[in-house]
């Protein structure tokens, strides 16, 4: 970097990319890391809530709705609406059926899910990618760069979902009751909390946040089958590092690898991608139980 | 009128092993004790009674003031909602919330004033740790804790798995006073003990046997060291 004049408008601009990025990432891994925090369910079928809320998006946004602010808000509402919907039929339908069983089982299960979302998308809106071609509210200047306004909506709208989950979980007796049914249902159950329900509410609402990354990313990254994939895996990453569970380590796990991925991309890409895994594998040596991780509670 | 849950020769399989083999009992009206060792089936028992665990044969009834529930409609948090109360073997606190939290969720609501103030005068320790989360509260204080989120709701029925096991023995006083009292309230309690049945006489008039998955007493607590078939079962001696 010796010698080079750093151009703020430069930065800014890769800034407010990568606060971007987080904030998609946020939405996403929050919800993963709620399902897996509370139900112990590893749900493989996340990156594909994520993909479904995109095409949701896709279509309010061209078809339903006139004007690009109500068509953006409209998806994401609808987004959320439809992915905690399929959420809860997922759940009361399929999943319930397997806590009882091996782990490989609930694995298998969301892996097959994968393919049925993925191939039910293809069917529905086909196999090329959908792009939303306007995105509403225009752009501001920084120096010679153009920065969305829509990047700071989607920032705007990832800290109040995080802020509203943090309200849920310690201020209210259904988000206490979630916690306690986290670290022991049984007893829970038996002190008159009815878990099944809870269950099915965590599960609708981990995938309704699915849905509403998913549709918070189509106007920028379009809508395409199996883009699913690549969310859930750095979601994976994002749970690590910011510890199963934690809605502070999702938010801050996020903006790791966020700002990691857009700002190698610019000084050394080679490493781009391979350095949210070196993170990731740093924070298993020396925290297992990732940054906000707190200390495991052996399950009856 | 109280809450009784009756069980009818109950069996339960967990993996290979018959932890229950043909198990009949009624809790609730009377004060109990279930004796067994270790592993003789007094969880599992437990379990059954609140709807946690379904047996593979054998019925089970749970009634209160005319509402009653067979075993299709055994659920744990309708069990709890008629009116009975659950002190876990462990504690099991939940860690991550206050002592206040715990008591909350037991309790289904945020805690109104005058239920926070019976438990304080019920059990004062509570005050001191009242704000303190699960994980960083002693055995002791855990176990107080427990028996407190057990009875938030006013129970009618109060079931506690081995709750003075590993106890210094001013808590284990702490704890029986604390029984004493509610059962003058007109609670009922049903308890489990591994051990000698000197801490926990004074509370109960009828005792169960337990070994092998098998009830091999009921009768009077003073008839089971009487008892010789029943005592060799139970403790060995």
């Amino acid at each position: 970097m010796l010698g080079i004049v750093v151009d703020l408008g430069y930065v800014a601009a890769q800034t407010a990319n990568a606060l971007f990025y987080s904030s998609i990432l946020f939405l996403i891994a929050s919800g993963l890391s709620l399902i897996f925090g509370i139900m112990r369910v590893l749900n493989l079928a996340h990156g594909a809530f994520y993909m479904v809320g995109a095409y949701v998006m896709y279509t309010v946004f061209t078809r339903l709705v006139s004007g690009a602010e109500v068509g953006v808000v409209a998806g994401i509402l609808a987004a959320g609406l439809v992915l905690a919907a399929i959420g809860y039929l997922v759940e009361v339908g399929l999943l319930k059926w397997v806590y009882s069983k091996p782990e490989e089982v609930q694995l298998l299960l969301t892996f097959a899910l994968i393919l049925v979302f993925d191939d039910t998308v293809k069917i529905i809106w086909g196999t090329e990618y959908k792009a939303l071609q306007s995105i509403p509210w225009g752009s501001f200047r920084v120096g010679e760069y153009l920065i969305p306004v829509y990047y700071i909506v989607t920032v705007a709208v990832a800290v109040v979902v995080a802020f509203g989950l943090w309200i849920m979980f310690t201020r209210t007796i259904t988000g206490k009751k979630i916690r306690a049914a986290a670290s022991y249902p049984d007893i829970a159950a038996a002190l008159g909390v009815n878990t099944r329900i809870l269950f099915s509410l965590t599960f609708a609402l981990g995938a309704a946040l699915a849905g509403i990354s998913g549709a918070m990313a189509a106007p920028i990254l379009t809508a395409y089958p199996g883009m699913g994939t690549e969310a859930i895996v750095l979601s994976f990453a994002i749970i690590v590092i910011g510890g199963m569970g934690s809605i502070l380590g999702s938010f801050i796990g996020a903006l790791i690898v966020g700002f990691s991925r857009t700002f190698m991309a610019i000084v050394y890409p080679v490493l781009e991608i391979a350095l949210v895994y070196i993170v990731m594998a740093l924070i298993l040596i020396i925290k297992p139980t990732g940054l906000f991780g707190e200390r495991e509670v052996e399950r009856r | 009128m109280g809450v009784r849950i009756s069980l009818r020769d109950v069996w339960v399989r967990i993996g290979p092993v018959e932890v229950l083999r043909g198990v009949s009992l009624d809790a609730g009206g009377e004060n109990i004790v279930l004796v067994g060792r270790n592993g003789a089936g007094k969880t599992t028992t437990l379990r059954v009674m609140l709807g946690l665990l379904k047996p593979y044969r054998g019925s089970i009834v749970a009634e209160s003031n005319g509402v009653k529930l067979d075993a299709g409609r055994i659920q744990p948090h309708v069990v709890a909602r008629l009116g009975v109360g659950y002190v876990p073997q462990g504690r099991m606190i939940f860690p991550d919330l206050t002592a206040l939290e715990n008591l909350e969720v037991s309790y289904g609501s945020s805690l109104p004033g005058d239920v926070l103030e019976w438990l304080y005068s019920l059990i004062p320790d509570l005050k001191r740790f009242i704000d303190r989360k699960g994980r960083y509260l002693s055995g002791g204080e855990q176990q107080m804790l427990a028996v407190a989120r057990a009875l938030v709701k006013r129970p009618k029925l109060l079931i506690l798995d081995e709750p003075l096991e590993g106890l210094a023995p001013r808590i284990v006083k702490t704890i029986v006073e604390v029984l004493k009292s509610i059962e003058e309230e007109g609670v009922s309690i049903f308890i489990t003990e591994s051990g000698s049945l000197a801490r926990v006489r004074e509370l109960v008039d009828i005792a169960y046997g337990i070994d092998r998955g098998e009830i091999v007493y009921k009768g009077p607590v003073e008839g089971i060291e009487r008892d010789e078939k029943a005592r060799a079962r139970i403790w060995g001696f």
